[in-house]
């Protein structure tokens, strides 16, 4: 029996509803599943994140940094690294003290060229602190300097970092000098 | 298939679906033109740490792409496939790329250090997207192929309905979490400030308000005000299924995320911009093309209740 073109766009448009609605199960069984165990376990695993915004994620007591730059015309100035790398908005902290902290170098599948550093120091353990900071901290003075002409006195010869602890007590001091990184350009 | 309680829940037309695509992709396209990708691409490689699903990548690809010129060529790719996602050009190709995309500068960004949950809501809705059928109005496509398929209710409702519930669970999941991990002591007076005061000292947050330093002497509203925070966000799946609720529980969210702004320099401009999903934006369409027809008959000097 031969079906009428109408009976057969039906047939086709029910079919193609189906799919898009079996696409929809998967889809949210893929999307759900997933962040409901992140929650679980309170683990990000990318791209399912645990929500644990707005907790203290530092110990009380940790340290916190300033980044600043130091001019041709010996004018020390702030340089606040969002005006450098806009691309990763609020992340900077995270940034500056997974690198003071050596992490990158405390992940299973180390790069390369940190693979070849560890190795050089017969364990992670036994790097110098902060081993590749001076890398970022050059790279933000490279892009601070490639916005200025080459004769300007604004332009930035060393960059350097400043830690400073503050011990979690409101009202207390809170900013004392730990230690400072310096990059000369 | 109909779906009488699903029309009840969410714009169920395709004027809706097509809008928030246009929104949302239109926001990241926006996002992704201000920030500047040769300088990202400037920093050093050996400070990445892949997270998740970027560990699959090996560092090759990372070397290559990590580069001024490498980053600039993504942000071109990507330009393009917003571009193309938003104005619905091609659309069920340019939402599966854009998403793709997406997902992987967005896991770039994260492999550089602090997680941050702020995009993810906008990544899985860029997912929800890539599998709808968002470009069946409010497109190019809908204008260059008038002919469609005529699809039932839920095939467009159902993708609004998962947008709003992955919204409504990055707040709710928040809230359980504190209460998890800090449990009452996360409505201690001393909280607030301190976590205020953490994020307020440095100068590697986006912006740097001192406004932190103030909250101390009023320390003792502090609980009230957190508890306040705790219950909103564990009220924020109501938003899905009353209207009223709804509008309430998003006016109180913008506040929220501009007092975070001034007193924790925390912004989350991509959580409010998703608040997208909870408008029904099919109604608002038809009432601007209403306003539109009447100053266009009242502009021809034709009186509005002139017989026609």
């Amino acid at each position: 029996m031969e079906l009428d073109p109408e009976s057969k766009s039906d047939n086709y448009s029910n079919a193609q509803e189906r799919r898009v609605l079996t696409r929809y199960a998967v889809l949210t069984i893929a999307l759900l599943i997933p962040l409901v165990l992140s929650f679980v376990f309170i683990r990000n695993l990318y791209p399912f994140a645990a929500s644990t915004m707005m907790l203290r994620d530092r110990d009380p007591g940790s340290n916190y940094y300033i980044l600043r730059g130091e001019t041709v015309g010996g004018e020390t100035i702030d340089l606040p690294p969002i005006s450098l790398t806009n691309a990763l908005s609020g992340r900077h902290w995270g940034l500056v003290s997974a690198a003071v902290e050596n992490k990158p170098f405390q992940i299973s599948s180390l790069h390369p060229e940190n693979a070849q550093l560890t190795a050089a120091h017969s364990s992670a353990n036994d790097l110098p602190r902060a081993a590749r900071l001076e890398d970022l901290l050059r790279a933000w003075g490279r892009i601070y300097n490639s916005r200025l002409p080459e004769s300007s006195p604004q332009r930035l010869r060393l960059v350097k970092l400043d830690a400073y602890r503050w011990d979690g007590e409101i009202g207390a001091d809170y900013g004392r000098f730990v230690e400072s990184w310096k990059a000369a350009l | 298939m109909e779906s009488s309680p699903l029309r009840n829940l969410v714009p169920t037309d395709a004027a809706t679906l097509g809008f928030v695509r246009a929104a949302v992709c239109g926001f990241i396209l926006c996002e992704i033109l201000r920030i500047s990708f040769s300088d990202l691409g400037q920093l050093p490689v050996t400070l990445l740490r892949p997270t998740g699903a970027m560990k699959l990548l090996p560092w090759r690809v990372y070397d290559l792409l990590l580069t001024p010129a490498g980053m600039f060529g993504l942000k071109c790719v990507m330009v393009v496939s917003l571009g193309a996602a938003t104005i619905g050009w091609f659309t069920s190709w340019a939402t599966k790329f854009s998403a793709v995309l997406f997902v992987f500068f967005e896991g770039i960004l994260r492999s550089f250090g602090h997680f941050n949950h702020d995009e993810m809501p906008a990544v899985y809705i860029l997912v929800v997207l890539a599998f709808a059928p968002c470009g069946d109005n409010f497109s190019l496509d809908n204008l260059r192929n008038q002919k469609r398929l005529h699809w039932s209710a839920l095939v467009y409702g159902y993708p609004i309905l998962l947008m709003r519930i992955l919204l409504a669970w990055s707040y709710f999941s928040s809230a359980l979490i504190k209460l998890r991990v800090a449990g009452l002591t996360y409505l201690s007076p001393d909280n607030l400030p301190a976590l205020a005061i953490e994020h307020s000292l440095d100068n590697l947050h986006d912006t740097q308000y001192k406004l932190a330093f103030s909250i101390p002497q009023a320390s003792k509203y502090s609980p009230l005000f957190v508890g306040l925070v705790l219950a909103w966000e564990l009220l924020f799946p109501l938003a899905i299924f009353f209207r009223r609720a709804r509008y309430i529980i998003l006016i109180i969210g913008i506040g929220f995320h501009v007092a975070t702004m001034f007193l924790m320099n925390i912004i989350f401009p991509y959580h409010v911009a998703m608040y997208v999903v909870f408008v029904d934006w099919g109604k608002v369409l038809a009432k601007l093309r209403l306003l539109l027809d009447r100053s266009l008959i009242s502009g021809n000097g034709v009186p509005q209740d002139a017989p026609r």
